[in-house]
């Protein structure tokens, strides 16, 4: 397996009394798809803002290519690589597609404190954000306002956006949700391509989904690591079918 | 791209300024009106910057007159008395030290947001208020003079005179035109195109790796120093500061300015100050109880009128095509 | 500063932070439940005041004119939230900063028609206008104590009402969660009318009561707006019990830095504040 790129090590998150997640070690590793799936509450979406900074963790350290990243600020998050999607869309959505991504494009190029630059002069963000639009598959919608493209599209404009950033570490948090089959299945088609560059860590409701994409997969109960290992391992595993079981909502 | 927003705007700044420039002509001999408009020239300044900040940066200040009296104060307290300094020297000072000061209030005020900035920018104003209104060494409630008007020669050419009405007229003028440009511009920039992303959605902004405060600071800073020389026009052209010139209504009202120009178009602070300004000599004129009809004006707006005059000039200029 | 001295001082700080509470927590409960700044809040204390000044001579009754006065202020109250406030909801700050800068100007130009701009003052009610004696040479005034204990009474009231009443539990509830609110089935709109009433009301009531221990002049309104601001600020807003805290802080401290820092006593409680802001942007008690 290749190399791990993220890692959390006794990573606590406790608010007020209630344990949202509780000395929790896990493991990613680069150019692969690790999801992690769990009841509805167990914690899935407060270890991935924990993961990229948006709440501080109560205890625990997280290791970013073996460095201690625990402890900076959200934003500083991105600019070392580790990029997130957000679960309720979240664009900019009076702006074109094409300038969605040049925002996240310029931040990596810099430069952003220049008052008198045109923010139309630099090709290189251009070009950077046209990549990104291509390898989301919007490239014909990159003039078009991103108010007025399908929701789909809008989910995969925000993955799009994470891409211009450059990062090495995706963040996807529920990238299906909200959507058609069809829809679903580009998206798919999309993570398939994604995961032999990115390390992705991906929280998805989506079951089948999840089984066809992960490399690995975590579940996770009440805060805790239940089991780490292979999709098949998994689906077989006795542990994880009882955590399910009082769970209708949720299926295998 | 073009260098106007809208078709409005283009018809309306292109209006502005060549009518404006012939102003003192018009007024061959009247310099009362002159002057007048000289002073709407300055609050045009003023209201564009806290539109600025207002409108293009989402940050809700209602302690803007803060720093457009302590453009006129800084002038007065740094000028020795009796002698004449020269303005673009001065200029400078006096910015550099509002950037200061709002650097540093900043730093304090951008900590919160919404209704939070709100209350806090009002308080801060209050307490530089207060500070001057109860000092016996800048002259308490009565403020400073300002004996001599600064000369204006850049490397030995004196081409304007600050004495003579018209050619302060001018200087407003060209101040404002220069203002509004350089907002243009500075909207247009990489750096414009973070703030535009701040404020539609901070949260994400933050999520793509930019640090949000540090460019609310900026803007911050730029719109009060900004602010700033406007003051200190307002100074040089009535020879005096005072409190009143921070005072919350002075803030109150600029923000009624801004919005009744439509927010967040820049030019609009222009319409608003000359429609507000224009509306509050008229009925001043005719009732001492003013207040009474602009208050109603303002909530009239602020219940019907939701894109400012601008959004009107926009559909007239475009035609009712809906 | 001597020990008698110090607690006239005290007493005055005392006194002065409790009618603030008063002003402060009506302004902070309009926000609390319905999310909106007033900022002609500081008006109706002016109007307030003045209201008791014309009922008190035309009815030679303080009492009675408190009364008028209060019911007066309700029926305003209720009258703005009706008609204007109600346009307000859902809309952004920036039209709740503006509508109610209008009501500023209107009831500024209201008080400037009706009363003048010249100074004036109500006389001290002749049960409460004695004075106790401190020590042999210092006596503080009845009024003053009858104000804070007139303004703890109503703090008393405030409280076992939010936690003891079924409007009570609307308005925590409303604080908290206003979807939540509307979810229960509770009238939302009559909750918003009674709470801005009631809001406007105890500014109204702080102008009313302080109206003969101060001169009322124009302008008397933003003044106490800004330094309630100061209170709700550094209390947190939406919190009743951080307004009771920092309207006693803010109110002792200005007191005092008036008797010992002569020269820069108004500035005082605006450096507490942006000190407090520097450690807790929230303020104290954030809710």
């Amino acid at each position: 397996m290749s190399e791990c790129v993220l890692q959390a090590e006794n990573l606590s998150k406790h608010w007020g009394g209630l344990k949202a997640l509780h000395e929790f070690n896990i493991k990613f590793y680069d150019k692969s798809l690790h999801s992690i799936v769990g009841p509805n509450g167990a914690g899935k979406s407060t270890l991935l803002n924990i993961l990229c900074g948006t709440y501080p963790a109560t205890k625990g350290v997280i290791l970013y290519k073996g460095n201690n990243v625990t402890g900076l600020k959200s934003y500083q998050f991105c600019r070392k690589g580790i990029g997130r999607s957000f679960q309720k869309t979240n664009i900019f959505k009076a702006s074109t597609c094409l300038e969605n991504c040049c925002i996240a494009a310029q931040q990596r190029v810099g430069g952003s404190f220049n008052l008198f630059k045109s923010r139309q002069s630099s090709q290189f963000i251009k070009q950077i954000a046209s990549d990104a639009l291509a390898q989301v598959g919007l490239s014909g919608r990159a003039d078009t306002v991103a108010s007025a493209i399908s929701y789909g599209e809008q989910r995969q404009l925000e993955i799009a956006m994470v891409l211009a950033t450059d990062p090495q570490v995706l963040l996807l948090d529920e990238p299906m949700a909200g959507m058609g089959h069809e829809e679903s299945l580009t998206i798919i088609e999309l993570l398939k391509q994604l995961k032999q560059r990115y390390c992705i860590v991906l929280v998805e409701h989506d079951m089948d989904a999840v089984f066809e994409l992960s490399d690995l997969m975590t579940v996770m109960v009440d805060g805790q690591h239940l089991i780490t290992d292979v999709v098949d391992n998994i689906r077989a595993n006795p542990l994880v079918q009882e955590a399910y079981l009082g769970n209708d909502d949720e299926v295998f | 791209m073009s260098v106007f927003s809208t078709k409005a705007e283009k018809v309306f700044i292109l209006a502005f300024f060549f009518i404006a420039l012939g102003v003192p002509l018009f007024f061959n001999e009247n310099t009362f009106y002159v002057n007048k408009i000289s002073t709407m020239l300055i609050l045009s300044i003023f209201v564009m910057s806290l539109d600025y900040l207002v409108g293009k940066t989402g940050l809700i200040s209602l302690g803007h007159a803060m720093f457009y009296g302590l453009g006129g104060y800084l002038f007065a307290i740094m000028v020795p008395e009796y002698e004449e300094v020269n303005f673009w020297i001065y200029t400078f000072y006096v910015m550099a030290a509002s950037s200061v000061i709002a650097l540093i209030v900043g730093l304090i005020v951008l900590r919160t947001s919404g209704i939070y900035m709100i209350m806090i920018t009002l308080a801060l104003a209050q307490m530089t208020f207060y500070f001057f209104a109860d000092s016996t060494e800048y002259g308490g409630l009565d403020g400073l003079f300002i004996y001599l008007k600064p000369e204006t020669s850049i490397f030995g050419l004196n081409f304007l005179d600050l004495d003579n009405e018209t050619h302060f007229y001018y200087l407003c003028l060209l101040s404002l035109f220069n203002c509004y440009v350089f907002f243009k511009i500075t909207l247009q920039s990489r750096f414009g195109r973070v703030i535009d992303a701040v404020k539609e959605n901070p949260e994400r902004a933050t999520a793509l790796g930019y640090n949000i405060f540090h460019f609310r600071l900026v803007a911050y800073v730029l719109s009060s120093s900004l602010a700033a020389y406007a003051g200190y026009l307002f100074s040089l052209q009535y020879g005096f500061v005072n409190p009143t010139m921070m005072s919350w209504e002075v803030s109150a009202s600029a923000l009624v300015m801004a919005i009744l120009g439509g927010l967040g178009t820049v030019f609009g602070a222009i319409l608003g100050v000359f429609v507000y300004e224009s509306l509050h000599y008229g009925i001043e004129h005719m009732t001492q109880y003013w207040m009474f009809w602009m208050g109603s004006l303002i909530i009239v707006m602020v219940l019907t009128l939701k894109s400012g005059i601008a959004g009107l000039v926009e559909k007239l200029v475009t035609g009712k095509r809906k | 500063m001597d020990m008698s001295l110090f607690l006239v001082q005290l007493l005055n700080g005392v006194q002065y932070g409790l009618l603030l509470f008063l002003i402060a927590s009506g302004l902070t409960l309009v926000f609390g439940v319905m999310g909106i700044l007033n900022l002609a809040h500081g008006s109706m204390y002016m109007i307030g005041a003045y209201l008791v000044y014309y009922f008190a001579s035309a009815t030679d009754s303080f009492l009675l004119a408190v009364i008028i006065a209060c019911v007066i202020a309700m029926i305003i109250g209720i009258i703005i939230e009706r008609f204007l406030i109600i346009h307000l909801y859902n809309r952004d700050h920036l039209d709740q900063v503006l509508l109610t800068v209008g009501l500023i100007f209107i009831f500024n130009a209201a008080q400037s028609f009706i009363w003048g701009n010249d100074p004036l003052g109500v006389e001290v009610p002749e049960l409460l206008s004695s004075s106790i004696q401190l020590t042999d040479i210092v006596e503080y005034p009845v009024y003053r104590l009858f104000l804070s204990v007139l303004c703890i009474g109503i703090a008393l009231a405030m409280y076992y009402v939010i936690n003891n009443t079924k409007l009570g539990m609307m308005i925590r509830a409303g604080e908290s969660n206003r979807e939540m609110v509307e979810n229960l089935g509770v009238d939302i709109s009559k909750l918003f009318t009674i709470v801005f009433a009631v809001g406007v009301t105890l500014s109204a009531l702080a102008g009313i009561v302080s109206a003969p221990i101060v001169s009322l002049v124009p302008g008397m309104g933003e003044r106490v707006l800004i330094s309630c601001f100061v209170v709700v600020v550094i209390g947190g807003m939406g919190s009743i019990k951080g307004a009771f805290v920092a309207a006693l802080l803010v109110g002792i401290v200005d007191t005092f830095a008036s008797v010992l820092l002569p020269g820069m006593s108004s500035m005082t409680i605006y450096l507490l504040m942006a000190l407090i802001l520097i450690f807790k942007p929230q303020g104290l008690f954030k809710s």
